[in-house]
């Protein structure tokens, strides 16, 4: 009977002992000194203004590492080059998971670009953390992809904030749209008519464009006949830059909305032509983060920090460009996560620390926003203010708003 | 069999062998996924090597026929559950069917004419493939997703069993996509060494001597596009099951000229060299990022890469090893 109890209690101990001590240890990308993390970026290509997006988190990273890193573990983050390509991204995030045997995806960019990995990142069960992309997708649609989430306010929440702006304001304007043909655009008119609500019907034009297109000047000229007093341009950085040259060119003196994935000021200063461009005064735009070339924080302690990693940790690359910050607030909510995931983070508690967050303190972003998700809420970043371009910068105005779709 | 022939064969025999034992050694130190993109455009570079390095027809339009393939493949897995390994053979019956079809106007066109209409093509198929009409078949802008597809071997994520080896689903593909090249090469040295091979490099060398001399210049023409764009389609089937994902955008126009260059540096009208064709078009890329991250100047670094190439081997890598050995050679077999 004796040996019988001592059989049983190996036995057990046999197996507890791997279950309680060893399960961590086999995920991949994690060890006692680093963790290896990865993402995909357009380096090249005609999206490649977005890769600061990693560049900036990647610089903020090595300030950490320098630091000593989280739990004594060295971030590795390895960005690659996807050329803003689809069917580009499965093949590099598989690159990252197959070969390079990543702990987790993070901070990869674009909408269809990680539409196209997400069936497979959930089905191997490795994190999708901070899409960056603002598809309300990420957020709601966690039943079906549990490993995934996003990280900025969604487009519909953006699309709303500025309908909702437009019926208390300018209830009677007629609206011209120009949108990228993807679900980023799509979900950008969809919150604007959903803020328009009774006035929807305001909206009398709209052209889209594929990201491969070569330039939106036939768009523009479509729109113009429409004498819409309110242009939104749903569409990114290069493009809108075109659009208001071409608007400019064609004599249309409409109110322009620029979505934020294009409002960062120092594309608003190319796209002003450095002033000479008269259409930029008074666009309009949203924004979650505090803007480097802005006076206004020329003394914060966010903004100084940002300029400090740029300077040590990003050589070479341009303080101005707005992205590098977004990537630094994205970098910093993922360190905030690791930090919860426990002394030795598995997949999954990574994954949990990510959708229990509550962040009072990112440097980069807006003073008193929060960055708050739970098992059921899992936009990151709800919150927005308007804002005006005016002599050349951005000029916030009313508070902070909620931006939930 | 003369001295040099039998040299030939004896080389030729080695040189597969070694290939052969590069697919099985090279996972080791490359990617799974690397080595069958590579695959895709060494069958694809093969297939173009045929109508513009043997016939003398450029093709500045090859990444279409292999859209038409990778399309077909990727239809027929998900909207009509065909396991993925039949449709390798329908998608290069479709591909080449386009490529004859392609090859009617090349029977008046040539040189840079042709060239332009083939470019046409390239540059409208990622349009095409979005074309509202068609989205009921392509799926439109979206493109169509194979993961997770009863069609696709494993599904894209199970092990794949081979001759009781249990293998990685990139592994598999890998070795996949390297047998079926292996197979292209030999019917393409079948069908070159022989009457058909003489003919298109009657025709590439003097339109006007091969027609005097009994070649039907359209028949050929027609016949060697419609080869080459099997091959096209081929590689686009095995790109698309590997990369289980198929949009407008994995085909864009780029993709053409990209398989121009990778014929152009492995040395037109030659076939072992293609290896090192496909080599170059899937590493440049990597190691022009590996000079800098900075915007621009991974474009840069590619451009200034390959205009050394074309100045210090015009006549590409088969050309240069040609000029190099060749003198050598020559005094072996010639020595008494």
């Amino acid at each position: 009977m004796g040996r019988r109890l001592l059989l049983v209690a190996l036995v057990v101990l046999a197996l507890g002992i791997p279950g309680a001590f060893g399960g961590g240890a086999s995920d991949p990308g994690i060890t006692p000194t680093s963790i290896h993390i990865g993402g995909t970026t357009p380096l090249t290509g005609p999206a490649q203004a977005f890769s600061t997006v990693a560049k900036g988190a990647f610089a903020y990273f090595r300030y950490v590492n320098a630091r000593g890193g989280v739990n004594k573990r060295k971030i590795n983050y390895e960005y690659l080059d996807d050329q803003y390509t689809p069917s580009e991204t499965v093949r590099q995030t598989r690159i990252l998971v197959q070969d390079k045997h990543v702990f987790a995806i993070f901070n990869a960019l674009g909408t269809e670009q990680n539409q196209a990995t997400e069936a497979y990142l959930n089905q191997a069960q490795v994190p999708q953390l901070f899409v960056a992309s603002g598809a309300t997708t990420w957020g709601r649609d966690y039943r079906r992809n549990p490993w995934t989430i996003g990280y900025q306010p969604t487009y519909i929440a953006e699309g709303a904030m500025y309908g909702n702006y437009l019926r208390r304001t300018q209830p009677k304007a007629k609206i011209a749209i120009l949108y990228q043909n993807d679900d980023y655009g799509k979900d950008l008119i969809t919150g604007l008519k959903r803020g328009l609500g009774p006035k929807a019907g305001n909206i009398v034009a709209r052209e889209s464009y594929e990201p491969t297109d070569a330039d939106v000047q036939s768009q523009i000229a479509r729109l113009r006949p429409s004498k819409a007093a309110v242009l939104m341009l749903f569409s990114t950085p290069k493009f809108t830059i075109q659009a208001y040259q071409y608007v400019n060119g064609l004599g249309w003196k409409p109110k322009i909305f620029v979505n934020a994935v294009s409002s960062a000021s120092n594309i608003m200063l190319i796209s002003s032509s450095r002033g000479h461009n008269k259409r930029v005064e008074g666009s309009i735009s949203i924004v979650f983060l505090k803007d480097p070339n802005d006076p206004k924080w020329a003394r914060d302690p966010g903004v100084a920090l940002y300029r400090k990693i740029m300077r040590t940790y990003a050589r070479g690359e341009n303080p101005k460009d707005v992205y590098n910050l977004y990537g630094m607030s994205v970098a910093f909510t993922f360190i905030d996560a690791l930090k919860h995931a426990g002394k030795n983070p598995t997949r999954q508690s990574l994954m949990n620390a990510a959708i229990r967050l509550n962040e009072r303190n990112n440097p980069f972003l807006l003073p008193r926003m929060v960055i708050k998700t739970t098992p059921t809420e899992r936009f990151p970043i709800d919150q927005a203010r308007l804002e005006r371009w005016h002599n050349g910068r951005w000029i916030s105005f009313g508070g902070l708003l909620r931006a939930r779709s | 069999m003369s001295r040099l022939g039998l040299a030939r064969t004896a080389g030729a025999a080695v040189a597969l062998g070694a290939g052969i034992a590069a697919v099985f050694l090279a996972p080791r130190w490359v990617s799974d996924l690397r080595l069958s993109h590579m695959g895709v455009y060494f069958i694809a570079i093969l297939g173009l090597n045929i109508v513009t390095g043997y016939t003398g027809q450029i093709s500045l339009g090859h990444g279409a026929f292999m859209a038409v393939g990778g399309y077909t493949t990727a239809i027929l897995v998900a909207d009509h559950g065909v396991r993925d390994l039949w449709t390798i053979p329908i998608a290069g019956l479709v591909g080449g069917l386009a490529g004859f079809l392609v090859g009617i106007p090349a029977l008046r066109l040539s040189g840079p004419y042709l060239a332009l209409v083939t470019f046409g093509l390239a540059v409208a198929m990622p349009d095409i493939l979005k074309w509202d009409k068609l989205e009921g078949l392509t799926h439109g802008s979206k493109g169509i997703q194979l993961f997770l597809q009863p069609g696709l071997t494993g599904k894209g994520f199970e092990h794949v069993h081979v001759f009781g080896h249990a293998l990685t689903f990139t592994r598999w593909v890998h070795y996949l996509t390297w047998a079926i090249a292996l197979v292209l090469l030999i019917v393409a040295w079948l069908l070159l060494r022989g009457a058909l091979g003489r003919a298109f490099r009657a025709v590439r060398d003097s339109e006007v001597a091969a027609a005097s001399s009994g070649v039907n210049l359209a028949a050929y023409k027609t016949l060697a596009f419609a080869i080459s764009a099997a091959y096209a389609g081929i590689a686009g089937s095995l790109l698309v099951i590997g990369g289980f994902y198929a949009d407008p955008p994995t085909f864009p126009a780029k993709l053409s000229l990209t398989l121009l260059v990778g014929v152009v540096v492995a040395g037109l009208g030659s076939l072992w060299a293609v290896v090192a064709g496909a080599a170059f078009i899937e590493f440049l890329p990597d190691l022009a990022l590996h000079v800098s991250k900075a915007q621009g100047v991974p474009d840069a670094v590619y451009g200034a890469a390959l205009v050394a190439i074309v100045l210090v081997l015009p006549t590409g890598l088969a050309g240069g090893l040609r000029r190099t050995l060749t003198p050598l050679t020559t005094r072996l077999y010639t020595r008494r």
